[in-house]
């Protein structure tokens, strides 16, 4: 009897896997309704709405009531409901804007609603400060993870229901600030913050190097200075302020700074190395963005050099390089993830999925962030000083040559330095000339409207 | 010793306001297009209730549960399949059903005496491989299906029932062992993995990867009744060899899988949803519809889609009837696999049958719904009961019958019986 009854628990055991697995089914099937029935056809969809009330996304939206280019610098971050477009906040949270629930059916007059972080007037403002450039923007609250400003141009007007698809410029339909693109100078916070963790500041700090506007590194090949004349002898601080690439190819080649550390400390920081893995990709509320890749082969290889420099092969998102300034600036070493949706309304108003600030691991020490944070502070006091008036802003910029060095792109990633303003961001123009709009020029507009978005003068308030 | 909840009574009663509430739904909710059709319904329905009842008074049992349990679900699947896109009554099921409660008295019958079915081992090897022989030559082009006339029969379906059995009929020779290099193992486990491996093999070849699993289901438990025998005193060392060997099969399998397996294991049904995911898509799509209450029956959508009625079943009557009918059918067949737990087996070749019957109802069950559902790879099995398909219907009918054999057992051969009783009358 003995093993009928074991045969009878084996029973039992198959009984209560498959019923364990057909109750999480049928708990799938209810929390996932509104996702499949707004693939169906047609269904009543909610709005998303702005931190301020204003309209980011109506399902029936026109150019009468909004005004012809009212949701042009969102077009392909919020997106709309006609799968025009994947990677936005839409196409990936439309279940939880279908009026629709899995007890009473579809709602005609449902409340389902999606409240985002953004603020629509200062991201419209920063958008039209680019003027005829294209290129993309995006800033968010270091210590809570709120994005307020995000766009990248040129954009798409969903009011024009895609009828202008074929006049669309090239990457209309994807928002850049996920995508990978090349870092540039920005690349040198990555390589200092590698260097800080391998060598500590102390040591780093004592190494200087000389820049005579050419570097032949120890394969022979040359690393150019933007200074053709050279920087001279030079520390840290002072080569990352003056974006120094002879000074980096030969902190690279350093006995003290081996290449498996540099490895280390990217692959701490979201780096896909040597492609070795899967890339990694953040998540900012199911749209998935691209963090950072590159190619480290050895000390002295020309391209592993030009990489640590943001050249090469290496690619960051922009979204990615303004994350890494949220360990910097609060000085913990952990990112602050960023996030889109505020909150959510249910189908019968009631709200939902509050967001929570989340962290990520220690990517780098506390030192090396606080290091970090007074080497870009530095820089920003000595280049960047009016950038925001009365506030420290640590700032790296960087300048990334794209297709065969024909174009290049400008980039500027930083931080405000004040808790009670805590604003990380990033800015990329493509193909800057000198004499137009410049990062400088963009990242005044994105601090000073989100500052008076802060602190509204009195009479506004 | 054989516990009947509820006395015979109470059970007719339960299975009368079952269907009739049911039937009582269409007419409420259901789109009935022509009264008459509803009114055949009704009398098969309600025909198959009273003639199944009257022929269990006619033949009697020890117990009444399973009979009466899949009485319920058999009108319950035909009320469902008469209702698809309209009602209107589904004759081929019902012909189905009914060659399914003949397979269940036959499945009863034929296995209850394990003493004959040991006797009887060599003929099962033989109709395994009368099956085999059929599904190599004679079936269509998909190596599934061999048809006759307006008929089509899917021979592979016979091959599990008979599997069960050979499991569970050489389990008793478990004692009988012999040395091979350094393990003790009976012929007949030797001659079991054999026949396993073939079944395997020729799954594989039919591309019939969707019964694939049923039948790894049932050795799988076939096995582990394998370690609880009490004469089997498997070695850790067997055990932990059985395990990595099981891995490894696995691992090999996942990794030299076809590509068009490959495809199935990795689709990402909404980027593909007009390619290889558009019945799960739809399936989906047809279950959010019907919510919880569903839409009526015969008001549905999914009618259209290809095996509405066998595959995606369980969306169609999601569908159509909603989650919490969906719900209850799915755990009327648990309450019916769970029966063996309040009668237990009377033998061990008994629980070795009830657990592969389990387990077999299981893996197909779980290969439908969640694959239908996109929890798993969709495979394309029917539905046990359920589903529209008169080799599944048989099948299922059989199982049941082997499941009740194993409640109803019958120890002693007639001859041996008789002999028995005309000692005791001497004496």
């Amino acid at each position: 009897m003995k093993s009928i009854r074991r045969v009878q628990h084996l029973i039992s055991i198959m009984l209560l896997i498959f019923f364990g697995v057909f109750a999480f089914l049928i708990y799938k099937l209810q929390t996932e309704a509104g996702f499949y029935i707004s693939n169906a056809s047609k269904v009543s969809m909610g709005f998303v709405y702005d931190r301020n009330g204003d309209v980011l996304f109506d399902p029936d939206a026109d150019a009468q009531i909004y005004g012809s280019d009212y949701f042009v610098d969102i077009g392909n971050l919020i997106g709309d409901d006609s799968r025009q477009m994947t990677n936005t906040l839409v196409a990936q949270n439309i279940g939880t804007l279908a009026n629709f629930s899995f007890m009473l059916g579809e709602q005609e007059d449902g409340q389902s609603a999606i409240h985002c972080t953004l603020d629509h007037k200062v991201n419209r403002k920063v958008y039209d400060a680019f003027g005829v450039k294209n290129g993309c923007a995006v800033a968010y609250n270091y210590l809570t993870g709120e994005i307020y400003i995000c766009f990248s141009k040129p954009s798409v007007n969903i009011l024009n229901h895609y009828e202008d698809l074929a006049t669309l410029e090239n990457g209309s339909l994807i928002c850049r600030v996920f995508q990978p693109t090349v870092p540039g100078s920005t690349q040198k916070i990555s390589t200092t913050i590698a260097a800080l963790e391998s060598m500590g500041y102390e040591n780093l700090i004592s190494k200087s190097y000389d820049c005579t506007g050419v570097y032949l590194n120890q394969d022979a090949k040359e690393i150019k200075c933007h200074k053709s004349a050279g920087h001279g002898i030079q520390n840290i601080t002072e080569a990352f302020a003056n974006s120094c690439n002879p000074f980096f190819a030969q902190l690279v080649e350093d006995p003290d700074f081996p290449l498996d550390d540099i490895q280390k400390t990217y692959e701490k920081m979201g780096y896909l190395v040597n492609a070795e893995g899967k890339q990694k990709y953040l998540d900012v509320n199911g749209i998935s963005a691209y963090t950072a890749s590159t190619t480290l082969e050895s000390k002295t290889d020309f391209n592993t050099q030009w990489g640590c420099m943001g050249q090469g092969e290496t690619l960051v998102s922009p979204l990615q390089l303004m994350v890494w300034q949220s360990a910097i600036a609060s000085q913990t070493g952990k990112c602050t993830y960023p996030y889109l949706i505020d909150h959510t309304v249910k189908v019968n108003g009631t709200p939902a999925n509050q967001a929570e600030t989340k962290y990520s691991g220690q990517m780098f020490s506390e030192l090396s962030a606080g290091y970090m944070r007074e080497i870009m502070l530095d820089n920003g006091r000595k280049n960047y000083a009016g950038l925001l008036p009365g506030s420290d802003v640590g700032v790296k910029s960087g300048t990334a040559q794209i297709g065969n060095e024909k174009t290049e792109n400008s980039l500027l990633v930083g931080f405000v330095d004040d808790e009670s303003f805590p604003i990380a961001f990033c800015i990329e123009i493509d193909n800057r000339v000198t004499g137009e709009v410049s990062t400088n020029d963009i990242a005044k507009v994105l601090l000073k409207n989100l500052h008076e978005s802060f602190y509204p003068a009195p009479d506004e308030e | 010793m054989y516990q009947n909840r509820l006395s015979y009574v109470h059970v007719v009663v339960l299975l009368f306001a079952t269907h009739l509430s049911m039937l009582a739904t269409v007419f409420i909710r259901g789109g009935i297009l022509e009264v008459p059709a509803f009114l055949k319904l009704i009398a098969a329905v309600i025909g198959l209730d009273v003639g199944y009842l009257l022929i269990t008074l006619i033949y009697q049992q020890m117990t009444y549960t399973l009979d009466f349990m899949l009485l319920c679900l058999l009108n319950m699947s035909l009320i469902f399949q008469s209702c698809f896109g309209g009602v209107n009554l589904s004759v081929r099921h019902l012909i189905s059903c009914v060659m399914s409660l003949a397979a269940c008295e036959a499945g009863f019958l034929l296995t209850r005496n394990h003493e004959w079915i040991r006797r009887k081992k060599p003929y099962i090897y033989a109709v395994i491989a009368l099956l085999f022989i059929s599904i190599i030559f004679f079936t269509d082009n998909q190596k599934k299906w061999i048809t006759l006339g307006s008929f089509s029969i899917q021979p592979s379906e016979f091959i599990k029932p008979c599997f069960v059995l050979v499991c569970a009929a050489s389990i008793v020779e478990l004692h009988e062992k012999v040395k091979i290099l350094f393990f003790w193992v009976s012929k007949d486990t030797i001659l079991l993995c054999i026949v396993t491996a073939l079944i395997l093999a020729l799954q594989w070849w039919c591309h019939d990867l969707g019964s694939l699993p049923t039948f790894a289901a049932i050795f799988f438990c076939s096995l582990v009744c394998r370690l609880c025998y009490p004469k089997a005193k498997v070695s850790k060392r067997g055990i932990a060899l059985m395990c990595a060997a099981g891995a490894l099969i696995l691992l090999a399998a996942w990794n030299f899988a076809p590509e068009y397996v490959q495809k199935r294991l990795h689709v990402d049904i909404w980027a593909d949803r007009y390619g290889d995911g558009y019945q799960q898509c739809e399936a989906l799509i047809g279950i959010a519809k019907g919510g919880w209450l569903g839409v009526g029956a015969g008001n549905g959508s999914l009618c259209k889609i290809f095996a509405h009625e066998s595959d995606i079943v369980f969306a169609t009557i999601c569908e159509e009837w909603g989650l919490l009918y969906a719900f209850l059918t799915v755990a009327l067949i648990l309450i019916m696999l769970m029966t063996v737990l309040m009668n237990p087996p009377k033998s061990y070749y008994h629980a070795t049958m009830t657990a592969g019957v389990t387990a077999a109802f299981l893996a197909q069950m779980g290969l439908n719904i969640f694959g239908s559902c996109n929890l798993i790879p969709f495979t394309g099995v029917t539905l046990p009961f359920i589903s529209e398909g008169g080799s599944s219907m048989l099948t299922c009918g059989f199982l049941v019958g082997m499941l009740k054999a194993g409640q109803s057992p019958l120890f002693l051969h007639k001859s041996a019986k008789k002999k028995k009783q005309k000692a005791v009358k001497t004496s």
